[in-house]
């Protein structure tokens, strides 16, 4: 577990927003080389590693996203502020007086500037749009334009801790959790022979769309797939029917655009080796990689496995290292059963 | 030069109001060798006498305070979740998405509802305090009440960073106060001096209440950091100050109006010793001063300040060079008004 952990606070660390993933990226690489072969980062800035055998009928792929949510710069104002827009689905409330990290050229501590009380409004109520906001580098317009250029992204600043019970918290788990559940799998796969190929597709721009794994898809056009994403857990002010529970294992989706043979497959291999899972049920869209993987060129069949977790979007997101172990072992499982 | 290093080491340390521990023993090491006298009151306060070159005309104590704001620890639900009070002026909208270190060195979490989970109309709203819960990882009452108690002080995770001339951490307020005032005890100064760290200044100015009744000196100067607005999105008559452009002197506040005397004086020390001032532009908030200049049958008091901005929050910011330039400031006029008798 430690060394899940380990490798899982690396991923977290790598800074990756959607389009500018690429120190993630080389640290998602790293990770992936004791285990696979022809490991390439494509023009969209997908990682994309391949183990087992090219050659066989059944090809499987795994889908994580790489990227996370931030900010980009949108201008520079004439006190050396910089003004932003979100890049991905950043949680406002979060953002004043939150550390950042501006990545310029070079890297750059920052403040969301925060109104003191005293000039707030509506007792502190209404929380600004992101495009409302600023960042304070402290530096003067001329400073601040030749460190940082528009289009520079922003994330915020949190290192991962350890809670109890093999919970961790950090930025960016949303999806590095599910990253650090591929590599692993293929860490789980690297000593027995397969019998079917294997890539791996660490995707890029899921969090403003999912261009990345569309076009992974499309590259690898595997005969199935798995995409492993981040979903709610449970968590006070939440209704139980919306979520998942912490620690209680891999979150198996259902739903009318996800394969149900594969869903019922992976149920009876966590049957069969008795690793805890919970069912999520969707009406839909699923709101991961898996809707875009689904219907890449002639169609994939898709799978989707969940890591509960909890504030999502938020710079403390909240995992257990247990539940990407579980989600680790069942596709293993699944890789291998046949 | 006012110490860069050693504002580090104090921001460092955890001291919600109440449980200045860590700070004071802390700072009780670095004056030992160069204090006259110390003693440590019913509060905790430290009262450091230094002996200057000369014995002071005027008796003067300075103050800073040791405390911070921050959270307590409330209540331990049935899930594990620790619900919290805050400890001082703490902003609601500050609270949300931070990690924080709880009692002994527990981490935890302030998290939030899933932004896509919520109404429209909540995503611009922010969190009420009585909403928020801090999640440690336990996932019962009984594993939390193992790594966790009622009372417990909770502290913002913070970072320590002096990129491009500012210094940006938790606590500034008021430990860069209190880095000054070591930095004095450390030097050699021309006439005796009392210096005073108080306790549970974010509470109420409560430790300075007593600290200045037992010092019973005839003139006080309050070394502290003040709301700077100088931010993106406020109008300049708005600022209250600047950061960068020098010490702040301030006339009047919530608690206290000034000594005219000494604040005249504080402009014309900064003046004729060509260092940077600015004066506080708002009667807003309110320090040490208050409870200092109305004690025994009155404390002829001045309030030296750094500007700061996103004071009370998990990571605020001052300038090194305000820093290191109100340092300078706070020693001249310490020793004009230490040089000079009451008349």
């Amino acid at each position: 577990m430690e060394q899940l952990k380990e490798l899982l606070f690396q991923l977290c660390s790598a800074a990756g927003t959607p389009g500018d993933e690429n120190l993630a990226a080389q640290q998602a690489k790293q990770a992936l080389e004791p285990y696979c072969t022809d490991i390439t980062i494509d023009h969209m800035g997908n990682v994309i590693a391949f183990m087992g055998d090219p050659h066989a009928e059944r090809q499987v792929m795994l889908d994580a996203h790489i990227d996370q949510i931030g900010m980009i710069v949108t201008q520079i104002d004439g006190d050396g502020f910089l003004h932003v827009a979100p890049c991905g689905g950043v949680d406002r409330r979060v953002l004043p007086g939150a550390p950042v990290t501006v990545y310029g050229n070079e890297t750059l501590t920052g403040i969301v500037c925060c109104l003191p009380p005293h000039l707030v409004e509506d007792d502190g109520n209404k929380v600004e749009p992101v495009d409302k906001m600023a960042v304070d580098l402290g530096l003067t317009k001329e400073e601040a334009e030749r460190k940082v250029s528009l289009g520079d992204r922003i994330i915020m600043k949190c290192e991962p801790r350890t809670l109890l019970n093999h919970r961790v918290s950090s930025a960016a788990l949303d999806d590095r959790a599910g990253c650090a559940a591929v590599i692993r799998c293929a860490q789980l796969l690297h000593d027995k022979p397969l019998k079917c190929g294997l890539t791996i597709l660490l995707s890029t721009r899921e969090e403003t769309g999912s261009q990345g794994a569309k076009t992974g898809a499309f590259r690898i056009f595997p005969t199935e797939a798995i995409a492993v994403d981040v979903s709610f857990a449970d968590q006070p002010g939440v209704a139980a029917y919306k979520c998942g529970k912490l620690g209680a294992g891999p979150m198996i989706g259902v739903s009318p655009t996800l394969d149900r043979e594969m869903k019922d497959k992976l149920v009876h291999i966590a049957k069969d080796e008795e690793i805890p899972y919970q069912m999520e049920v969707m009406g839909g869209s699923t709101g991961t990689n898996a809707d875009a993987i689904g219907t890449t060129q002639s169609g994939v069949r898709t799978a989707l496995i969940s890591i509960p977790l909890r504030y999502m979007h938020t710079p403390v997101e909240v995992v257990d290292l247990e539940d990407i172990e579980r989600v680790a072992k069942l596709m293993a499982s699944y890789i291998h059963h046949r | 030069m006012a110490n860069i290093k050693l504002l580090e080491q104090l921001c460092a340390l955890r001291g919600i109001s109440g449980d200045e521990e860590a700070v004071r023993d802390f700072i009780v090491e670095q004056i030992t060798p160069y204090a006259e006298r110390i003693t440590i009151d019913a509060m905790g306060n430290i009262i450091a006498e230094k002996k200057g070159a000369k014995p002071a005309k005027t008796k003067l104590m300075l103050n800073a305070h040791m405390d911070e704001v921050g959270l307590i620890v409330t209540h331990i639900d049935d899930d594990g979740y620790l619900k919290f009070a805050a400890v001082g002026g703490i902003d609601k909208r500050v609270l949300c998405g931070r990690s924080v270190i709880i009692g002994n060195g527990v981490h935890g979490v302030i998290g939030a509802k899933p932004i896509h989970l919520l109404h429209s109309e909540e995503r611009g709203k922010a969190v009420p305090i009585n909403d928020m819960y801090l999640d440690i990882g336990a996932s019962s009452r009984e594993e939390a009440e193992k790594a966790v108690h009622l009372g417990d002080s909770v502290c913002f995770h913070s970072l320590f960073d002096t990129q491009n001339g500012m210094i940006r951490s938790r606590a500034l307020d008021d430990r860069a106060g209190c880095a000054i005032l070591i930095d004095m005890i450390q030097s050699e100064l021309p006439y005796d001096m009392t210096f005073v760290f108080c306790v549970q200044e974010e509470v109420g100015t409560r430790g300075s209440r007593t600290a200045a009744y037992q010092v019973q000196p005839q003139a006080a100067i309050v070394v502290e950091t003040t709301t700077a607005a100088d931010i993106a999105g406020v109008p300049s008559e708005k600022h209250v100050c600047s950061l960068g452009k020098g010490a702040v002197i301030s006339f009047m506040d919530r608690g206290t109006i000034y000594d005219r005397a000494y604040y005249d004086l504080a402009l014309d020390t900064a003046r004729e010793e060509q260092l940077p001032y600015q004066i506080k532009q708002a009667v807003a908030g309110g320090n040490d001063a208050g409870a200092i200049h109305a004690t025994r049958d009155g404390v002829r008091t001045i309030a030296v300040s750094l500007a700061c901005r996103y004071l009370h929050s998990a990571v605020g910011q001052i300038a090194q060079d305000d820093f290191h330039s109100a340092e300078k400031l706070i020693m001249k006029l310490a020793a004009r008004i230490a040089g000079s008798e009451q008349v």
